[in-house]
C-alpha cells in the first residue's frame, strides 16, 4: 500500500486530500500513474503538467515507488 | 503561532524579520512583498487561499536563501510565505535582503521571487465577488536537476 497526496486543483479531482492505493512490490511511477488515472479519469487533463514527490522529494517519472512510501501529486505551483 | 520558518498562517511581522536579519556589514536593505490584489484578468477579487506541500515548501525555500546568498554574495535572504485565507490588502509573501551594496540586494530580492514562483509548492485558489472560485494556474514544477545558469 502507498499513500497518495493530492494538492491544488488535484484536490477538487479527486474529491479528497488523500488515498490509499494498493501496491505489494516496487513500482514505476508512471505505471502507479497509469493505474490511478484509470480511478480518477479526471487526472488525465492534468496528468501531462504535474510533479511527482516521493517521501517529500521532487522526482522524475522514471523512479519506482516502494510499498509504504508517500506520493504526492503537485500540480503547477501558483505561490507568490 | 505556527512554528514553521518559512510558512504562516498569521500575518508577517516585517520588524521582527528585520531584527532577525540585522547586520553591520550590510550597506543596503531591500524588502519585496506581494500583495494580495482585487482584480485578475478582469474579474473582480474577493479573497485568496493558499495551500502549501509544507515539508517541500520548508525544504524548497530553505535551500533557496542559502541560494540567493552565495549567487549574488548577499549577506542575508529570508523568505516567508502565508498560508491560509487572505483578505485583499494583505501581503502574501515577504522577502528580505541584506547586502552590501544595493545593485545586489535588488537583483537577489527580484531572484528569490521570480524563483520561489517556479519552485515552492504553493497553490492560489481566487474566490471572485460572482461566486465563483478558481485554482490558478502556474509554472510546472520539476526535479533537482536545475539548468545551469
Amino acid at each position: 500500500m502507498i499513500e497518495i497526496q493530492f494538492y491544488g486543483v488535484l484536490q477538487e479531482v479527486a474529491g479528497k486530500r488523500s488515498t490509499s492505493f494498493p501496491l505489494e512490490e516496487p513500482t514505476a511511477l508512471v505505471e502507479v500513474l497509469e493505474r490511478l488515472q484509470e480511478q480518477l479519469p479526471g487526472l488525465a487533463a492534468h496528468m501531462p503538467r504535474l510533479a511527482c514527490a516521493i517521501d517529500d522529494e521532487i522526482v522524475p517519472r522514471t523512479h519506482t515507488i516502494e510499498p509504504g512510501a508517500t506520493l504526492a501529486l503537485l500540480p503547477p505551483v501558483s505561490g507568490g | 503561532m505556527t512554528v514553521s520558518r518559512h510558512l504562516q498562517s498569521e500575518p508577517f511581522d516585517i520588524m521582527r524579520l528585520l531584527e532577525e536579519t540585522e547586520n553591520d556589514a550590510s550597506g543596503a536593505l531591500v524588502v519585496f512583498s506581494g500583495t494580495v490584489r482585487n482584480h485578475h484578468d478582469g474579474k473582480e477579487v474577493v479573497k485568496l487561499e493558499y495551500s502549501a506541500h509544507r515539508a517541500l515548501v520548508e525544504k524548497v525555500l530553505a535551500e533557496l536563501e542559502q541560494e540567493v546568498i552565495e549567487k549574488f554574495g548577499v549577506h542575508r535572504c529570508r523568505i516567508v510565505h502565508r498560508e491560509g485565507t487572505l483578505n485583499i490588502g494583505e501581503d502574501s509573501v515577504l522577502i528580505v535582503v541584506r547586502a552590501g551594496h544595493r545593485p545586489e540586494a535588488f537583483e537577489a530580492a527580484r531572484y528569490a521571487i521570480d524563483t520561489l514562483k517556479k519552485r515552492a509548492p504553493i497553490w492560489k485558489r481566487e474566490h471572485y465577488a460572482d461566486g465563483s472560485v478558481v485554482y490558478q494556474d502556474g509554472e510546472q514544477l520539476v526535479p533537482e536537476e536545475r539548468s545551469a545558469d
